[in-house]
């Protein structure tokens, strides 16, 4: 378990502010049911359009459904989903980039051919695509995205996995008999996960926004589910007389990606750069080296 | 540097090659008979041997590598098939459509262009000190705001609440100013933070502090040394960007009722249109190969690193 604590000693390193939203949504998304104040799916259209007040802290929608606890309850839904896609992407992508970092040569070449496609289309694209093809749905937005998030994971774990296979104690392993069964499950594989953990720690905030963006088009979580995108999209009719049923699921959505690209950015995964100082270079050398550490 | 060139080109064609096979396999793979969907489009109630008639012409039965190099040669010509929704052909309803996705992408560009080199510029000209901290912030939010977020902001402040451009459709350059802010602002955000870093450690480098030896004022460097190095950067991230605006269309084009090709795409989506999923799919694709490759390109000539590489 030496890379959950490498991973935990990571994230205290990091921005607070990034650490305490994403820390809130995961905390709202897993005790979500018993947070809620009101059934989110409750209709009561003698309430409809309500504003703010003391049974309705954040008011209710165009169906009289309590907004704070739609919110809420669609906290849950980005989790659960955004876990569920990362869990499928991360297995298929760190299995086939360390297998591709373990055995060189034409396997890695022609496994990391395929990666290639798979990076040269945006994922919005491909999971769009697949939706296309085999319907909308719950499960199929699930493997739409896993599909169109694991060519990254493969690319990152395989030079993780390259890094490592050059480390003399791999040869060191060899020499005194280690199996290759052993180096790639003891030693290989758990090196390879956690540097790959980071990696999804910063990932996360465009899965749950990808979710976020299927579901405004209508194609990822279907109604009544609560789900900011879908809440948006339902609210967006009424923008001239509730406008704030569209700002609250968006502002929402925005923290939760402001905080993953906070996270990001710490990890200098970034879309967006900063200035390198002497501090981030410190701390990006300490991230680099975390990564390939090798766990006992 | 003619070598550089010619591999990055054969690296694109073989890229291509693999494309095709994935969106042909795609709509292979789709469950259910399409030869049915098609019949009961045609008549409602149609008979076996009407699928079986249709089956004959799409050429259904031949084996799947006969099919792929059919659809390949008709996708080659501009036949790519018809839509089982409309009837219509596939190829002149997508072309007709990206005229308006270009405009968007264009003017988004445009928008992206304009602001990010502003805003880098004025970070790196007063580096820590407010336009910086505002550009960051700024940054940061246009980076972590969904499209669709944006764009209904928008709309409520200047469309519903100021009444100063027009909510939704493409009439007039009042009703393009919208969607291309909504469709910049992503980018623009993401360009300003390479400008700005970019310009920074540009002038940490020993010309640059030659330059300031030399007596030249901090915009002077800035505009004349430090400029023509983030090129190769910033070209490299324009293009990136570029393909992330195209992506940004499906999204923005429904919410401003534009009907470009991203509309197209999400209305074949909607109907499991396979036709035209697989055509979008394609241009999609295409085009992101073709960007990658003119990216490369460029970075090879606005590099004199790689320039010399090549030869």
């Amino acid at each position: 378990m030496k890379f959950l604590r490498a991973f935990l000693s990571t994230l205290a390193g990091m921005p607070k502010v990034a650490v305490g939203a994403v820390a809130i949504f995961l905390f709202l998304g897993i005790f979500a049911p018993w947070l809620t104040p009101h059934d989110p799916n409750a209709q009561d259209l003698l309430q409809a359009n309500q504003d703010m007040s003391i049974s309705h802290w954040l008011g209710t929608d165009h169906l009289g459904r309590d907004t704070l606890s739609r919110l809420i309850a669609a906290a849950r839904t980005s989790v659960v989903g955004m876990s569920l896609v990362l869990i499928l992407a991360l297995s298929v992508g760190v299995t086939i980039g360390t297998i591709a970092g373990y055995r060189r040569g034409w396997v890695e070449e022609g496994l990391m051919r395929i990666v290639d496609v798979g990076l040269a289309m945006p994922s919005l694209i491909v999971a769009l695509a697949v939706i296309g093809i085999f319907g909308t749905g719950y499960w199929n937005m699930i493997l739409a995205l896993a599909l169109a998030w694991w060519p990254g994971s493969a690319r990152i774990s395989r030079a993780v996995a390259v890094n490592v296979m050059n480390r003399p104690h791999i040869e060191s392993l060899r020499v005194l008999g280690a199996s290759p069964l052993r180096i790639y499950f003891k030693h290989l594989l758990p090196t390879t996960l956690g540097a790959v953990l980071v990696y999804a720690t910063a990932d996360a905030g465009a899965v749950a926004l990808a979710i976020a963006t299927l579901s405004f088009l209508g194609l990822g979580i279907q109604p009544p589910t609560p789900e900011w995108g879908q809440m948006l999209v339902d609210a967006l009719p009424y923008l001239e007389a509730s406008p704030r049923q569209v700002i609250l699921p968006g502002l929402a959505l925005t923290a939760v990606v402001i905080g993953f690209n906070l996270l990001g950015e710490a990890v200098a995964l970034n879309r967006v750069p900063t200035p390198l100082s002497a501090k981030i270079l410190r701390k990006r050398q300490l991230t680099a080296a975390l990564w390939t550490r090798e766990a006992a | 540097m003619l070598s550089l060139v010619s591999r990055r080109v054969r690296n694109s064609l073989v890229l291509l090659v693999l494309a095709t096979l994935l969106c042909f396999t795609l709509v292979v793979s789709a469950p259910g008979n399409i030869a049915v969907l098609i019949a009961e489009l045609r008549s409602p109630n149609a008979s076996f041997a009407d699928i079986q008639k249709i089956e004959e012409e799409l050429g259904l039965n031949d084996p799947i590598p006969v099919r792929y190099a059919g659809w390949l040669t008709g996708a080659l010509t501009g036949n790519l098939g018809i839509s089982y929704k409309t009837g219509e052909e596939v190829g002149p309803a997508l072309a007709s459509r990206i005229p308006v996705t270009a405009m968007l992408v264009a003017g988004g560009g445009t928008v992206a262009l304009l602001l990010s080199l502003v805003f880098g510029f004025a970070g790196a000209m007063w580096p820590r000190h407010w336009p910086d901290v505002a550009g960051r912030g700024v940054a940061l939010l246009g980076a972590s705001m969904p499209s669709f977020f944006v764009g209904a902001l928008l709309i409520y402040a200047f469309a519903v609440e100021l009444r100063l451009v027009p909510t939704f459709g493409l009439a007039g350059p009042s009703s393009w100013i919208l969607p291309w802010i909504t469709i910049g602002l992503l980018p623009a955000a993401v360009l300003s933070r390479v400008v700005r870093v970019g310009l920074e450690e540009a002038m940490a480098r020993p010309f640059a502090l030659t330059a300031v030896a030399k007596g030249l004022n901090r915009r002077a460097i800035l505009f004349r040394d430090a400029l023509p190095n983030i090129a190769p950067t910033y070209i490299n991230a324009l293009g990136a960007q570029t393909g992330v605006m195209v992506v940004g269309a499906v999204v923005v084009e429904p919410l401003f009722a534009w009907h470009g090709v991203g509309d197209l795409f999400l209305t074949g989506i909607r109907f499991r249109d396979f036709m035209v999923v697989q055509a979008c799919l394609l241009i999609f694709i295409s085009f992101f190969i073709l960007l990658n490759l003119l990216v490369d390109i460029g970075m090879i000539f606005t590099d004199p690193k790689l320039r010399r590489q090549g030869s």
